[in-house]
């Protein structure tokens, strides 16, 4: 097979969902109440209380049971939620909400604007120990004027303060004093209300009649937790699960013209950057990190690694936001500069040598690390690789920064400054790589402070065309996320949430 | 009376090593809970905070104790992870692989004793051949291949049973056997090897004695001397060896479970092992070791009960 | 010699010669690149005349990287059993050959030891070490010596109630000569029909450990890890598992019938059945 051909099986979707299946459209026409959801997930969920999960499969589960004061649509504009109306001070310094009437808990209680001060201290409170605290570091003071009404006061301007209320993580509201139960039963204002979960194995949600929005479809989900992948697949071809997510990558192919499922993909779920320890010398030369860079042949692994299930990409912003730099591309595979840029820099061929320490939790990254290796020996360089198990990779990689490569993806950071600045900035949570440029520290303050959004959609692409010419880090791909589902399983075209991580199940209805 | 005061002084014994032991190793574990915990929300400031708070920073001789004195008194802790109590959590898939191995024993069994007496009887004959190389073939692969074989074939081939998942017995019991059968099988295949071989090997060793020698002159049928002479005193030995295997068992059940996604003692420590749970890992593997400990020490004494020429020393 | 060269023996030397044949000669043959030289573009290819046992998902020769596992998978077994036998022959022959208090205590400790699970503890010292070849090599030996030094340990009791050491020990020759010059060569036998199934044993052991990846790393050619890879592919290549499975199933197969004719061969209960 020649390459073209061979690369042509790459599928490149420009954005959004696309649904595809060979099933005939049963469940495509009026939805039907009732009936239980059963769920193959593809992870464990860990701590239920919303402020303090810091996992992307946790807060998949948790979206159907939280809403947020504000939300985000598919070009990732802050649109109403809980808020039915809010306003930001010309100066930027103040924000004021408009809450909903006649939204209510689980628990019963009605929602008012006690409840979103309580849940923004909360949050905010260093002894809560929540993932997203930082997003209320500039507040200065919380006002409920009326049972209506949050008026928060900043003591400077934080321009992406809104979008980040639009996730669960930090826009979460919750029941005043609710605290301490949220960790074992979370309890919110989501269209479904936690019943149960059984360690490992399931948890059990079932709707909740009196949302604001009016009750959902089904009357329960169950989610099922099945890490291994093919395994998970067996299930849903059985009939043991009606849905599963992540379906295995070499299998979405195959899927598609499946007539018994439907297999929805939608991109991007996640994106995969190469990483550099600039705190070891040897990368601490851009010459060595380009050359390395330009030892990848990045649509080769797009299909060796993802078996074709997503695109190359420059920059990890969104491809629908509109911060994202479409000007910059990925370096092509160039054997010779790269050996010439290695010379350059002191190393001949077989001179160079480093660990590549790769996480197992994401078995596609070992098979990318591995297609990797190869090519950076054909290029001079010996790399061994180490495999690590997630909590080994957390703590050598990520809290003690000990490592030479790594490589790692993201999920769900579509809003610019929680990804820019975090990643980027010297001073990010999720600086791991050590990486400090005076330039891109100031660009992402800078950025903070500029309400304007054209202005600083441009910050944004400086900063995206910075990493790049520098090299400091190799953004590899965007993945498609997937989901496989029974025919008789409807409203999966909403099922995505646009952070391309969470699922929805509010308008998701069983046939029969 | 003496002997079983003594054995239970000794036992006590063993169980308090056995924990010494459990919680050195687990201890040496690097990486830890609280990066764990925080994923990649981990920083040095939070990480140290929360180490604080779960006490992860006392000596270690204080956790030792805190941990001993716990479980002494009943209170297991709570799995740092998954903040469950760890107690009920061990006792459901305790209960849970308990069902694979009880299973499996059983299949191993049921088909471990014909084999081996019809290759012993056949000795060096066809039968005898494809018996023991039927047996050795079994304890050559690895279990976890079967397991791959068995999913295959029963799973993702025929449709019949489950690959994956765990169902509790109390709540569906028919849903509990079709979810337990394939891991059984799989961990049963080499043990059924292993007591096939041992089978034999006794049945000739037994057959061989003078005793059968006068049964076969006293005119006895052929089948009364091997099946209620020679079995008889075969039996226990390879009993034993089951019980034996029992450790061996429960190293399987971590690759099996695993494999099965079938949610047991097995999977339990892996997860805790992989997660650097140190209070759940610490009593799982306690559990298990304790567990074998005392299979071991039940097998001991059956066989002295079987067997009257073994003195209770 | 002549009882030990039954069928069975025979089959299983000639199987275990072809396999150690392998291992020594494939690294001196075969180029290491061939094993990780990754072609995505024939990836999953069954075998055919141009792959002869076709390719794994990253379109690697399964072939080399067979013939090369047999190196690694002997290398880690050998070295395991070697090293369980270092730490458990001493601990199994002090224990056997003193008696008495030295044993109990001795063999209190190995009893509790071989209460845990040798793969789980294979597993949590590989965990501890932090995975690689040396260390998966360090893991299975570790859990092996209990095991090892309670056979040993039964072997010196044995021997040590023998007349004649009895006799030597009365006259007031010193343990250490009386150990050196007759305890070890009678018990050298048994201790090297147990080796070899113990070489089986660390090859599935290995296995095991990779399975759950805490034995050898990517990209070594190892069985065990290639099995492993394997998993997810199943239904679509099935040969990327058969053909390690099999390696692995004849390799153990011809240890384990060896180990059986040398046993044989050194029992004279079975051998005066002849």
């Amino acid at each position: 097979m020649k390459r073209r051909e061979f690369l042509q099986g790459t599928t490149a979707l420009a954005g959004g969902a696309l649904l595809a299946g060979g099933a005939p459209a049963r469940a495509q026409g009026e939805p039907k109440q009732g009936g239980t959801l059963i769920w193959g997930h593809s992870e464990t969920t860990q701590n239920l209380d919303m402020h303090q999960t810091g996992t992307a499969s946790t807060s998949r589960l948790l979206e159907n049971v939280h809403d947020s004061i504000v939300t985000i649509d598919e070009t990732f504009q802050v649109i109403p939620n809980l808020a039915e109306r809010f306003e930001m001070a010309e100066d930027g310094l103040t924000y004021t909400f408009e809450l909903r009437r006649g939204v209510k808990f689980h628990d019963g209680s009605e929602m008012t604007s006690a409840d979103v001060k309580y849940s923004f201290e909360r949050c905010k409170d260093p002894a809560t120990g929540a993932v997203n605290f930082e997003v209320f570091n500039d507040v200065e003071a919380i006002e409920t004027p009326d049972e209506r009404t949050v008026v928060i006061r900043m003591s400077r301007v934080n321009a992406p303060f809104l979008s980040r209320l639009a996730e669960n993580g930090a826009g979460v509201v919750m029941p005043e004093g609710s605290g301490d139960i949220q960790g074992t039963l979370p309890t919110g204002t989501g269209p479904f209300r936690f019943v149960r979960r059984e360690f490992g194995n399931e948890v059990e949600l079932e709707a909740f009649l009196d949302h604001w929005r009016g009750r959902p479809h089904l009357d329960r989900i169950v989610s099922r937790e099945v890490t291994e992948p093919t395994v998970r697949l067996t299930g849903l071809q059985t009939g043991e699960f009606h849905l599963i997510n992540d379906i295995p990558l070499d299998r979405v192919e195959a899927l598609k013209s499946d007539a018994s499922v439907n297999v929805l993909t939608w991109f991007p779920l996640s994106w995969a950057f190469l990483n550099f320890n600039h705190d070891r010398e040897t990368f601490q030369d851009a010459r060595v990190r380009e050359a390395l860079d330009l030892m990848i042949d990045k649509e080769v692994l797009v299909q060796g690694a993802i078996w074709g299930q997503g695109v190359t990409t420059a920059s990890p912003s969104f491809p629908a936001s509109p911060s994202h730099n479409d000007e910059i591309a990925p370096r092509p595979q160039d054997f010779e500069r790269a050996k010439a840029l290695l010379a350059e820099a002191g190393y001949g061929p077989g001179e160079l040598s480093f660990t590549f320490k790769v996480t197992t939790n994401y078995p596609w990254h070992v098979e990318a690390t591995q297609i990797l290796v190869e090519w950076f020996r054909q290029g001079g360089v010996d790399a061994s690789i180490q495999q690590l198990s997630w909590s080994d990779w957390l703590s050598q990689c990520w809290v003690d920064r000990d490592y030479d490569v790594t490589m790692m993806n993201f999920f769900t950071l579509w809003e610019p400054d929680f990804l820019y600045y975090s990643l980027w900035n010297s001073e990010g949570a999720f600086n791991y790589r050590n990486i400090s440029d005076p330039m891109i520290d100031e660009m992402t303050s800078a950025a903070r402070r500029v309400v304007d959004p054209q202005e600083r959609a441009q910050i944004y692409k400086d900063i995206q065309k910075r990493v790049q010419d520098e090299a400091h880090d190799v953004v590899l791909w965007f993945r498609n996320g997937t989901v496989a589902a029974q025919p008789n399983v409807g409203g999966l075209d909403a099922l995505v949430h646009p952070n391309g991580s969470n699922l929805r199940f509010r308008n998701v209805w069983l046939e029969s | 009376m003496r002997y079983l005061g003594k054995r239970l002084a000794l036992l006590a014994f063993t169980l308090f090593l056995i924990s010494l032991i459990t919680f050195a190793v687990t201890n040496v574990l690097p990486g830890d809970v609280a990066t764990m915990i925080m994923g990649t929300q981990s920083n040095p400031e939070a990480l140290a905070g929360l180490r604080e708070r779960l006490g992860l920073n006392d000596p270690l001789w204080v956790q030792y104790g805190r941990w001993i004195g716990g479980m002494l008194s009943g209170d297991w802790g709570v799995s740092l992870r998954f903040k469950e109590p760890i107690a009920p959590l061990i006792a459901q898939k305790i209960t849970a692989s308990g069902l694979i191995v009880a299973m499996s024993l059983c299949l191993a069994l049921a088909l471990a004793i014909p084999l081996g007496v019809w290759s012993a009887v056949n000795r060096d004959r066809w039968q005898d051949a494809t018996g023991s190389g039927l047996a050795l073939a079994g304890i050559s692969l690895p279990d976890f291949f079967w397991g791959i074989v068995l999913i295959l074939i029963f799973a993702r081939g025929l449709g019949w049973l489950p690959s994956s998942g765990y169902a509790s017995p109390a709540e569906d019991f028919g849903a509990a056997l079709r979810h337990a059968t394939l891991p059984a099988v799989a961990l049963g295949a080499s043990l059924m090897a292993h007591l096939t071989r041992m089978t034999r090997s006794t049945m000739l060793e037994v057959m061989g004695q003078d005793f059968i020698r006068v049964c076969r002159a006293k005119g006895l049928s052929e089948g009364s001397v091997i099946l209620r002479h020679a079995l008889r005193n075969a039996i226990a030995p390879v009993l034993t060896v089951a019980g034996l295997q029992l450790g061996y068992l429960f190293g399987s059940i971590i690759v099996i479970e695993t494999l099965f996604n079938f949610t047991g003692m097995g999977w339990l420590t892996y997860q805790a092992l992989l997660n650097r749970d140190m209070p759940l890992l610490q009593a799982c593997v306690f559990v298990i070791a304790a567990v074998v400990m005392l299979t071991n020490l039940a097998v001991d004494l059956l066989y002295a009960a079987l067997d009257p020429r073994v003195e209770l020393a | 010699m002549g009882a030990f060269l039954t069928p069975k023996g025979l089959l299983g030397l000639l199987l275990v010669g072809f396999f150690v044949g392998m291992a020594v000669l494939a690294p001196l043959l075969i180029d290491e690149g061939l094993t990780t030289k990754i072609d995505v573009l024939a990836r999953h290819q069954p075998p055919s005349l141009e792959h002869p046992m076709g390719t794994d998902q990253l379109g690697r020769e399964i072939v080399w990287r067979v013939l090369l596992g047999a190196s690694t998978s002997l290398l880690i077994a050998v070295s395991a059993v070697a090293l369980s036998i270092l730490i458990g022959l001493p601990l199994g022959v002090i224990s056997g050959y003193f008696g008495g208090w030295t044993d109990s205590a001795l063999m209190r400790l190995v009893d509790t030891f071989l209460s845990f699970p040798v793969l789980l503890l294979a597993l949590t010292i590989s965990a501890v070490l932090g995975p690689s070849l040396p260390n998966t090599i360090l893991a299975i030996g570790i859990a092996f010596a209990p095991y090892l030094a309670r056979i040993v340990r039964g072997e010196a009791l044995r021997v040590a109630a023998l007349p004649y050491i009895e006799a030597a020990r009365s006259q007031g020759a010193r343990h250490g000569r009386i150990i050196r010059r007759h305890v070890l060569p009678n018990i050298m036998a048994p201790v090297i029909v147990q080796a070899t199934i113990s070489v089986a044993f660390a090859i599935l052991a290995e296995a095991g450990l990779s399975f759950l990846g805490l034995g050898t790393q990517p990209p070594t050619p190892s069985w065990g890890l290639m099995i492993q890879a394997s998993r997810d592919y199943l239904d679509v290549a099935p040969w990327t598992a058969l053909a390690p499975g099999l390696a692995v199933a004849l390799t153990v197969l011809g240890l384990n019938m060896l180990g059986d004719a040398l046993r044989d061969a050194m029992d004279p209960t079975v051998a005066a059945e002849r």
